[in-house]
């Protein structure tokens, strides 16, 4: 079916992905870069900040493209970095 | 020479006597030319026994008068000179061997399409041109032997290609007759167009209700093997075996997937579902719509997270209870044989962007015709509502346009497509039949209500109040606050402007071939028209043939066509394949290389140009050996051979040289021998005749099955003999009927082309001309180019170049 996609679908909001909230536990971070190297969503990046062990930690560049794949929890050899799904209010509401 | 080729090759004694027949096929031909002059100065030429004129000699009385003909004056050759070989050969080799001649034994003069209705207006010059024809032809067959022909098995397997309503079809005739199908569908389920449109005219059925079950027929019939989510990417051999690969690429889900849906609900990744024309979303692992055959899901490994090749994601893997993901699936080559070809690969929707005063793609609220089949329907993205884009509210004024991407010379898109003005007139009334107060205008270029029960839902569309204005818009502008649309245009009957101003604007966009039926093409080695849809071996009579034998065509590959059309011309199709199954065998023309091993000296240059290695050198025996099965007959192996070792059986070279000769006998200098492959050229000057393009009459077409065929001898003889010009007219570069045997054509005129300018020549006067099957006007007009180039050829040099090619 090669005809040109150009809309944004009408039933987009109907899908709508769970929101991610990414924790990074910066002085925990040995600076590997495992996180930054296997996000499928390019969603970290090596940030200039210097932590306590002296490297450079991972910095968010953009938490609204994570989809809660949680792979950068399963391949930090430090336990320093999970993800969790945001609770918004209205979803909070309805959730109860 | 051995005893048995001579007899074969028939200089045998036996005095020749030729009969022929010139036919005025009512005024068809009789009308341009005088027929009764054409016979009796037929009557002249050498070994003629008998020649008549006859008013419609493929009638049964004529056929009657050849047959007691042939007994009566013991003819032993003979001759028509009536219509195409293409169209009437087999009639009168039918006839031929039912009064005891061997078919070979027939030669065809073409003085219609070839001769009277391309020089309607000058009596004289062609009368003398149908002189020539048959000259040639009563030389030709002369020389003609009795040929035997060898018989091929046919596999009593088929395969579909495409998998909508007309392949569905076509695999459930041909599986319920007993044929094993393999049904190849390159999309993940099968369905096609008809899956994805609400209703059907005139009926208003549902579409999807009515195809289900059939899709689903398919999926559990035990002679069906369906292969979705693949494509053909090679086909090899010939009719009745055909030897396919087919690419079945992965769905990273096993067939043990129940189609619960778990995976999808827990999946990260959304996309605009392209069934849904992008107006709804789906999962990186989807199933395309609900009723999708098969069932299986499947992963989208270009928006997949583990796309790289790590599972990065796994969400899907926990939430199926069957176990049925697995990610390791790798692409498969499966290969098969059949024995019939079915191609059902549909037609593309224009896209209407390229029309930018309509402003789709820009304005949110001109959508088109597809996109108004996912709106309405109730598995689509608004559940069945129709709601504008922009703001989702319901609208209360709304038009269609029509013929967009249909009949109009920009986009070079001149064909009618056939289903847009029923698809406009059942959208209207489904509107009205929602919403009865919205208004509805249609803007029309002709309203084509033609078939069964059309006229009555047009009428039902007028009564409800939906008004038909005839006048494309010229434009459509957006008010940008509110996204409604302004049309202006002229309303042609009334002659006055129009403004209207509607909520939302339907363009009725058009069928297009296929993107990729270049490549269908390409494999098959079948031919296209000049708009790109797939061409049959005849218009009227064998309207679902393909040329090449074994292939069959179903639905909108052939040409636009609506669902009742393309599921008639499925089971025309399923009917036409299953006749030669049913056979089981078929006999192949008997036009393969004939050797002469006493020439022989296994230089091997004849095999390295047969593009079906149906030659194989006997280095040790210094001789080569033909494997008839496997020839497809083009003979470019015996226009490669220097020695004369081979010849190609009913067109040998004798044969050739005697029509060449036949045609430069008498004013050479004002003729142009011309050299046309039976496929494309030849086919394509008939298609000149049948629409009646005019040219000048200075051309004698001499037919070979391939272009390949001609030896740079033909060449040389036809300039040795003061023939002003030659032509050499082919398939184009690629789209060769004998695989790629157009090449060595090419190749041949080239080296021609160098040793004329060695000589001092002017190599004008050769020339090649790739043409297709459907332009009529390409050859016309290089016939025209042609003319002008030899009139101002001097005698001078006409002779000149007599010498420099031997000639005296």
């Amino acid at each position: 079916m090669p005809e040109r996609i150009w809309r944004k679908p009408l039933d987009s909001e109907k899908a709508k992905l769970p929101k991610a909230e990414i924790h990074i536990l910066r002085d925990q971070c040995k600076g590997c870069g495992y996180c930054i190297q296997y996000c499928p969503q390019r969603v970290l990046e090596e940030s200039n900040d210097i932590n306590a062990r002296g490297v450079h930690p991972p910095r968010v560049v953009d938490e609204s493209k994570c989809v809660l794949c949680s792979f950068c929890t399963s391949v930090c050899p430090d336990f320093a970095i999970f993800v969790i799904e945001k609770k918004e209010c209205k979803e909070n509401v309805k959730h109860d | 020479m051995v005893e048995g080729e001579k007899q074969k090759l028939g200089e045998s004694s036996e005095e020749v006597r030729i009969g022929v027949y010139v036919c005025h096929c009512g005024l068809n031909i009789a009308g341009s030319l005088n027929c009764e002059e054409v016979a009796k100065f037929a009557s002249t030429l050498p070994h003629v026994v008998l020649a008549k004129d006859y008013r419609y000699t493929c009638s049964d009385q004529g056929q009657a008068m050849i047959k007691s003909d042939i007994k009566e004056h013991k003819l032993n050759r003979v001759v028509v000179a009536s219509c195409s070989p293409r169209l009437h050969e087999p009639t009168f080799r039918k006839v031929c061997e039912e009064a005891g001649l061997n078919k070979y034994l027939f030669e065809m003069a073409n003085i219609r399409e070839q001769c009277s209705w391309v020089h309607l207006y000058d009596r004289e010059a062609a009368t003398e041109k149908a002189k020539d024809l048959v000259k040639m032809a009563v030389a030709k067959a002369a020389l003609l032997q009795p040929l035997e022909e060898i018989e091929v098995p046919i596999l009593r397997k088929a395969l579909v290609i495409g998998g909508g309503v007309a392949g569905i079809q076509a695999a459930l005739d041909l599986a319920d007759t007993g044929y094993e199908v393999y049904l190849v569908e390159k999309e993940p389920s099968i369905g096609g167009m008809m899956a994805r449109i609400d209703k059907t005219f005139p009926t208003m059925d549902c579409s999807i209700c009515i195809l289900a079950p059939k899709m689903s027929d398919v999926g559990h019939h035990p002679n069906i093997e369906l292969l979705a989510n693949s494509e053909v990417i090679d086909v090899k051999g010939y009719i009745g075996n055909f030897h396919v690969k087919i690419l079945k690429k992965p769905r990273y889900v096993t067939k043990d997937c129940s189609a619960c849906g778990e995976c999808a609900k827990v999946c990260p990744v959304i996309a605009p579902n392209e069934f849904d024309a992008g107006l709804a979303v789906r999962h990186a692992i989807y199933t395309p719509f609900a009723q999708a055959v098969p069932a299986t899901y499947i992963i989208d490994m270009r928006l997949c997270l583990n796309k790289e090749g790590i599972i990065v994601c796994d969400k899907c893997i926990r939430a199926c209870e069957r176990q049925a993901i697995n990610f390791e699936m790798k692409p498969e080559t499966v290969e098969i044989d059949v024995g019939t070809i079915i191609v059902a690969t549909g037609a593309d929707v224009f896209d209407p962007s390229t029309l930018p005063n309509y402003g789709y793609g820009k304005y949110p609220n001109v959508i088109t015709s597809l996109e108004f089949e996912r709106l309405i329907n109730a598995g689509g993205p608004s559940g069945g509502h129709l709601i504008r884009p922009s703001d989702k509210q319901i609208p209360k004024r709304v038009a269609f346009v029509q013929c967009v991407g249909s009949r109009s010379n920009r986009n070079e898109r001149q064909y009618c497509s056939n289903v847009c003005c029923m698809n406009t007139i059942k959208d209207s009334l489904l509107i009205k039949e929602h919403w009865p107060e919205t208004e509805i205008y249609v803007f029309y270029v002709d309203i084509r209500a033609y078939g069964k029960g059309f006229e009555d839902l047009y009428r039902r569309a007028r009564e409800e109040g939906v008004k038909f204005i005839r006048g494309l818009p010229a434009e459509i502008i957006e008010d940008k606050k509110t996204r409604n649309l302004w049309l202006i245009g002229e309303n042609t009957l009334q002659k006055e402007l129009y403004k209207i101003n509607v909520d939302m604007v339907i363009l009725s966009v058009g069928l297009e071939p296929r993107k990729d039926s270049e490549i269908i093409q390409r494999l098959l080695t079948i031919s296209r028209t000049q708009h790109g849809f797939f061409l049959e071996a005849h218009p009227k009579l064998r309207p679902v043939d393909a040329a090449t034998g074994g292939i069959f065509f179903a639905g909108c590959a052939e040409a636009p066509k609506d669902i009742k059309d393309s599921v008639t011309q499925a089971s025309a199709a399923a009917a036409r394949a299953g006749i030669l199954m049913a056979k089981g065998k078929i006999s192949v023309e008997a036009i393969t290389p004939i050797t002469f091993p006493e020439n022989c000296k296994a230089c091997g240059l004849c095999t390295k140009v047969c593009p079906y290695n149906a030659l194989t050198l006997r280095k040790e025996l210094k001789r080569v050996e033909v494997i008839e099965a496997a020839c497809g007959g083009c003979g470019t192996c015996a226009a490669e051979c220097p020695f004369e070792a081979l010849t190609q059986k009913h067109f040998t070279d004798k044969q050739i040289l005697a029509q060449i000769d036949a045609v430069t006998e008498h004013e050479a200098h004002k003729k142009i021998v011309a050299f046309c492959c039976n496929w494309c050229a030849y086919a394509g000057a008939d298609f000149a005749g049948v629409s009646r393009m005019q040219y000048p009459p200075d051309v004698r077409i001499i037919r070979t099955m391939c272009s390949g065929r001609v030896s740079p001898k033909f060449i040389e003889r036809a300039f040795a003999r003061g023939a002003a010009a030659v032509l050499v007219a082919g398939c184009h570069p690629g789209d060769c009927h004998y695989i790629n045997t157009n090449y060595q054509t090419q190749k041949r005129v080239e080296r021609f082309w160098k040793k004329m300018e060695q000589l001092g020549l002017n190599k004008e006067r050769l020339q090649l001309l790739w043409a297709s099957a459907a332009e009529g006007e390409r050859i016309a007009s290089k016939i025209r180019e042609m003319h002008e180039m030899i009139r101002k050829i001097s005698l001078d040099e006409i002779e000149r170049t007599k010498k420099a090619f031997g000639g005296s």
